[in-house]
C-alpha cells in the first residue's frame, strides 16, 4: 500500500512538473505581450518596454521559470499581472467555487443518475428504459450553454423564480440553474453506463440462482446487483467529475460564476503567467486526486483489485 | 475670472458666426465653453440668436445635456431627473480585464469606477460641450499657448484632504512623466504639453504652458482624457486599496470577479447631488449574459452595450434604448506606399465598391451614420457637409480598375471580425479579392509601434478607435505626415498645414475652412475608409430610473439620476 501511494504521488509530481513547464513555455510561443495588454494598444513603446522591465519579462527565459518555481514552491505564487493580486488568493477562492459547484453537482448526479440507470437496467427493453434512455441521450446532446439559457429565459427572466446568475450575492439559489444544466448535461451517460452494467449483472448466473432461491427484488437489487454493477460506472463518474472539476468555462460565463475555468480562460487569453501556472497546476492537482479517489473506489468495490500491484 | 481680451475677441467671432447662420446654438456654446467664456459673455454671444437664455443654459458647466434626438424603441425625451431620489442603482459591466487605476485604466468597467469616485478640471457632456468640475473657469492667453485654469475653493478629498493646486500639478506630473504608463494621457499629450509645462501662479491658478498654441486644449484637460482625474498629492498606486477622490461617490468594496459598490459620497462639493444612495456595479464575462442580467432585472443598465444583442427587448416598455451620435468608428487602412494601394485609384475603387448603408444595416440596425472617408465626423461641428456621400457606384469602381486585378490581405483582430467579412462578400461582389487574416488582438497589437506591429505595418487592417472630442486627436497621429498611428503610411503637406492651422487657429471660420481642407483631401486620397460612425447606446430599466443617458465616450453620469 505505501508502495502503491508512494508511485501515485511520485507521478503526480513529475507530471505535474512537465505541465508547468509545458505551460510556461506555450505562453512564451503564443504571439503578445502582456505589458501592451496591460497598458493598452496607444501606450509609448518605452512605457511598454519599462513594464516589462517592472514585470521580470525582460530576464530569460530559464531564470523566469526558475524564479517561478522556487517561489511557488515555498508558497509564494506571485502576483497577478493583469489584476495585480495575490495570485494564490485569486486561484484559491476561484478554486473553492468550482469544489462548491463541482461538490453540489455530483452530490446530485450520482443519486439520479443511479436511480435511473437501476431502473432502466432492471425494466430493460420496457417502455420506461427507452424513455429514460431517450431522454438521457437528449440532455447529453444538449450542450450546457444551450440548456443553461433556456433555463435561464424560462425561470429567470419568464417567471422570475430563480436569480439569472450565480453571484455570491444569491448563496445556494444562485446554484439551483447551474447545477441543473450540469446535471442534465452529465446525467445521460452515467446512467447508460450504469444501465448496461446492471443489464448485464442481471444476466449473471448468481442472479438467477439468487431468483430461484426466492430472494424478494429489493434483497436481490441491495444485495447483488448494486455492488457488482458499480465497478464500471465509477470510471464514468470519475469521468465526470474531472470534467466538473476541470473547470466549466461555458457555465461559469453564462451564470457569472467565478470558478477556476474563468480563471483559466481570461489568464490564457492575456499571457499572465504566475496565475495561468497557478490555476493550470492546481486544476491538475485536483484532477489527480479525482484519479485517486476512483482506484480507491475500484478497490473497495472489487477486492480482485489490488492496492499494491501496478494495474 | 473676468473675460481676457482674446476671450472677448472670440466671443464677438462667435457671435458673428451665430448671426450669420454658420454656427447653431449648441455648436455656439459647445464652443463658448471650450474657450471658457464668463456666463454673462455666453448670454451676450446666444443674444446674437435672437433669443434670451437662461443662465443654466449659458453656462458651461450647467449639467443639463442637449436632449439630442433618440430613435430608440422607447425614446427618452429628456434626461433631466424628475423622479424620487434614493435607491441604489446596478450597473453592469464586462469584467475589467486589467486592475481598476485612474492612472492607467483603459477598459469601460474600470472608467466608469473611477469617474464616479474622482473628477477632472473639466467635465466633458455627451453634446462635447465642457463644464466645470474642479475648474471653475479657464482662459487662453498668449494666442492659446498658455492656459490659465482657476481652482474650485472648499473641496475636499474623500479622506478630509483639501483639493489644491498641488493635487493638481503633481497629477499632471504623473501624467506627463515621459515613461507614464497612461496612454491616454501620452496620446492626448503628445506635442502639445509637457511635464515642466504645469505651474501654479501667484493667485494659486493653475497655468498651462504648451508646446504650440492649441485652442482646444480644455479638451485635453477633461474627461475627454480619461486618465487625467485629480488624484491627492501623494497617490502611488493601488488605487483599489485606497481609493480617494473627490467624485459623488465613494468606493467602498471591489471584487475583481464579482463587481463594486460604491455609496454617495455625503461631503461633496456640489450641494445635494448626487441624488442616488449608491451604486453596484456587477461584472460579467459573456455579453449575452449581461443581457438577461437586464432582462430580470438584476441590473438596472450597462456600462457598455451591443445593440445587436437588444432585440429581446423590442416591445418591452419597462425599458429605453438611449442613442447618442459618437466619434467611434472602426477604420479601414490602406498602406499608400505598398502596392497595389498606392494607386489612389484603387484605394478610391475599394470605397465606391462599397454597400454603407448596407453595412449599417447588417451590422449596426442601422443606428450608426454613413462616413464619406474622412476624419471630420458628423458629430463635430466643423464637418464639412456639402462634399459628395459615397456610395456604391460598381460602375465606378470598373472605371477606376480599368480591367486591373486586385487583390490584398486584410488583417484584423476578433471584434472587428463581422465588418471584415461583410468588406470581404461586397469587395468579392465587385470584383475585388480579400484573403482575410484574422489574428488574436494580442498579436494584432503586438510588437514595435515604430517598425513590425501589424495593426500600423500590415497591407491594409481595421482598427476599432474609441471616440474622440476633437477632430485633430484622430487627425495627427492617424493621417499626418509621420503620424505615430498612421498606418496608412499617407503623407500630404495639405493635410498637414491644415491640421496645424486648425490647431492654432482661434477663429471658428478659419476652423472650418482647414476642416473642409483636410475633408476633402482625405477624401480624394482615400488612404482610409470609413464606412460608418458609431452610435453608442444605453439600454436601461426607465420603469424603476429616469435620467440616464447615453454618452459618446460610454461614460456613465449620474449626478441627476432618480428613481422613476
Amino acid at each position: 500500500m505505501i508502495r502503491w501511494w508512494t508511485r501515485r504521488l511520485g507521478a503526480v509530481v513529475i507530471t505535474l512538473m512537465l505541465t508547468s513547464v509545458v505551460v510556461f513555455a506555450l505562453t512564451n510561443v503564443i504571439p503578445g505581450d502582456v505589458a501592451r495588454r496591460i497598458l493598452g494598444r496607444e501606450a509609448s513603446q518605452a512605457s511598454v518596454d519599462a513594464k516589462r522591465m517592472e514585470l521580470g519579462l525582460d530576464r530569460p527565459l530559464v531564470e523566469q521559470y526558475g524564479s517561478w518555481l522556487v517561489g511557488f514552491v515555498r508558497g509564494d505564487w506571485g502576483t497577478s499581472f493583469t489584476k495585480q493580486e495575490p495570485v494564490r488568493d485569486l486561484v484559491l477562492s476561484h478554486l473553492g467555487k468550482s469544489l462548491v459547484l463541482a461538490g453540489i453537482t455530483f452530490a446530485i448526479l450520482l443519486p439520479v443518475a443511479l436511480s435511473l440507470g437501476l431502473i432502466a437496467g432492471l425494466r430493460s427493453g420496457t417502455r420506461t428504459d427507452r424513455t429514460i434512455t431517450v431522454l438521457g441521450l437528449c440532455g447529453t446532446a444538449t450542450p450546457e450553454f444551450v440548456s443553461g439559457v433556456a433555463l435561464l429565459v424560462l425561470f429567470s427572466v419568464r417567471f422570475s423564480w430563480l436569480p439569472p446568475s450565480a453571484r455570491s450575492e444569491y448563496g445556494l439559489k444562485g446554484l439551483v440553474l447551474p447545477v441543473t444544466a450540469l446535471v442534465i448535461v452529465c446525467t445521460g451517460y452515467v446512467t447508460r453506463m450504469v444501465r448496461a452494467s446492471v443489464v448485464s449483472t442481471m444476466e449473471r448466473p448468481y442472479i438467477r440462482t439468487a431468483r430461484l432461491k426466492g430472494i424478494s427484488t429489493v434483497s436481490l437489487v441491495r444485495r447483488h446487483v448494486l455492488r457488482n454493477s458499480m465497478v464500471v460506472p465509477v470510471a464514468a463518474l470519475g469521468v465526470q467529475l474531472r470534467y466538473l472539476l476541470g473547470g466549466l468555462i461555458a457555465v461559469e460565463l453564462l451564470f457569472n460564476y467565478a470558478g477556476i475555468g474563468s480563471v483559466l480562460l481570461e489568464a490564457a487569453q492575456q499571457k499572465d503567467v504566475p496565475t495561468l501556472q497557478a490555476a493550470t497546476l492546481i486544476s491538475g492537482v485536483t484532477v489527480m486526486l479525482t484519479f485517486v479517489v476512483s482506484d480507491l473506489a475500484y478497490g473497495a468495490l472489487d477486492p480482485r483489485v489490488s492496492m499494491s500491484k501496478p494495474r | 475670472m473676468p473675460d481676457n481680451d482674446l476671450q472677448r475677441q472670440w466671443a464677438s467671432e462667435l457671435a458673428d458666426l451665430a448671426r450669420s447662420g454658420v454656427f447653431t446654438r449648441r455648436e455656439v456654446l459647445r464652443k463658448a465653453s471650450a474657450y471658457g467664456l464668463s456666463i454673462p459673455l455666453i448670454g451676450t454671444v446666444l443674444a446674437s440668436f435672437g433669443t434670451q437664455t437662461a443662465a443654466s443654459d449659458a453656462n458651461p458647466g450647467a449639467s443639463t445635456v442637449d436632449g439630442r434626438s433618440t430613435s430608440s424603441p422607447t425614446r427618452s425625451s429628456s434626461p433631466m431627473s424628475s423622479g424620487a431620489p434614493g435607491g441604489i442603482l446596478s450597473i453592469g459591466a464586462l469584467t475589467p480585464s486589467t486592475a481598476v487605476d485612474p492612472v492607467v485604466g483603459f477598459d469601460a468597467a474600470s472608467i466608469a469606477i473611477f469617474q464616479l469616485t474622482n473628477e477632472y478640471l473639466i467635465g466633458l457632456n455627451r453634446d462635447f460641450t465642457l463644464r466645470p468640475q474642479l475648474a471653475t473657469e479657464w482662459e487662453p492667453g498668449d494666442n492659446g499657448q498658455r492656459w490659465m485654469v482657476t481652482l474650485r475653493e472648499g473641496v475636499t478629498f474623500t479622506d478630509g484632504t483639501p483639493f489644491d493646486a498641488e493635487a493638481v500639478t503633481s497629477s499632471f506630473a504623473r501624467l506627463l512623466d515621459p515613461e507614464s504608463p497612461s496612454s491616454s494621457a501620452q496620446s492626448a499629450f503628445a506635442g502639445i504639453l509637457e511635464a515642466d509645462g504645469v505651474s501654479v501662479d501667484d493667485t494659486g491658478n493653475i497655468v498651462f504652458e504648451l508646446v504650440r498654441p492649441y485652442a482646444d486644449f480644455p479638451y485635453l484637460i477633461s474627461s475627454n482624457t480619461y486618465n487625467a482625474v485629480i488624484l491627492p498629492t501623494e497617490y502611488a498606486g493601488s488605487y483599489i486599496d485606497n481609493p480617494v477622490g473627490t467624485g459623488p461617490f465613494l468606493l467602498d468594496s471591489y471584487s475583481a470577479a464579482e463587481g463594486a459598490t460604491l455609496s454617495r459620497n455625503e461631503s461633496y462639493w456640489e450641494a445635494g447631488k448626487p441624488l442616488l444612495d449608491g451604486v453596484e456595479f456587477k461584472f460579467y464575462q459573456d455579453p449575452q449574459a449581461q443581457v438577461i442580467a437586464l432582462q430580470s432585472g438584476e441590473i438596472d443598465t450597462q456600462v457598455t452595450s451591443q445593440i445587436g444583442l437588444l432585440a429581446s427587448l423590442e416591445g418591452n416598455g419597462d425599458y429605453t434604448i438611449d442613442e447618442i451620435e459618437s466619434t467611434g468608428l472602426n477604420v479601414l487602412t490602406m498602406r499608400v506606399d505598398t502596392p497595389p494601394f498606392d494607386r489612389k485609384e484603387v484605394r478610391q475603387a475599394v470605397a465606391f465598391a462599397l454597400d454603407r448603408v448596407a453595412i449599417n444595416e447588417t451590422l449596426y440596425n442601422g443606428v450608426d451614420t454613413i462616413g464619406n472617408d474622412h476624419l471630420l465626423a458628423p458629430a463635430y461641428p466643423a464637418s464639412p457637409t456639402d462634399l459628395p456621400q459615397r456610395e456604391l457606384d460598381l460602375a465606378r469602381v470598373e472605371e477606376l480598375l480599368a480591367g486591373e486585378e486586385v487583390r490584398f490581405t486584410l488583417t484584423f483582430d476578433p471584434p472587428t471580425r463581422d465588418y471584415a467579412v461583410v468588406l470581404q462578400e461586397q469587395l468579392r461582389q465587385a470584383g475585388i479579392e480579400v484573403e482575410l487574416a484574422q489574428v488574436t488582438s494580442d498579436e494584432f497589437y503586438a510588437g514595435d509601434q515604430e517598425s513590425d506591429t501589424p495593426w500600423l505595418f500590415t497591407q491594409s487592417n481595421i482598427v476599432g478607435w474609441a471616440g474622440r472630442a476633437v477632430p485633430t486627436q484622430f487627425i495627427n497621429p492617424m493621417v499626418k505626415s509621420g503620424g505615430i498611428w498612421n498606418g496608412s503610411k499617407y503623407s500630404n503637406p495639405v493635410v498637414d498645414t491644415a491640421a496645424e492651422t486648425y490647431d492654432t487657429s482661434t477663429d471658428d471660420e478659419e476652423k472650418q475652412a482647414q476642416a473642409r481642407i483636410i475633408a476633402e483631401a482625405m477624401h480624394d486620397d482615400t488612404p482610409i475608409i470609413i464606412t460608418t460612425w458609431s452610435t453608442v447606446i444605453r439600454p436601461f430599466n426607465s420603469a424603476r430610473w429616469t435620467g440616464i443617458t447615453a454618452h459618446p465616450s460610454s461614460y456613465i453620469e449620474l449626478n441627476d439620476v432618480t428613481q422613476a
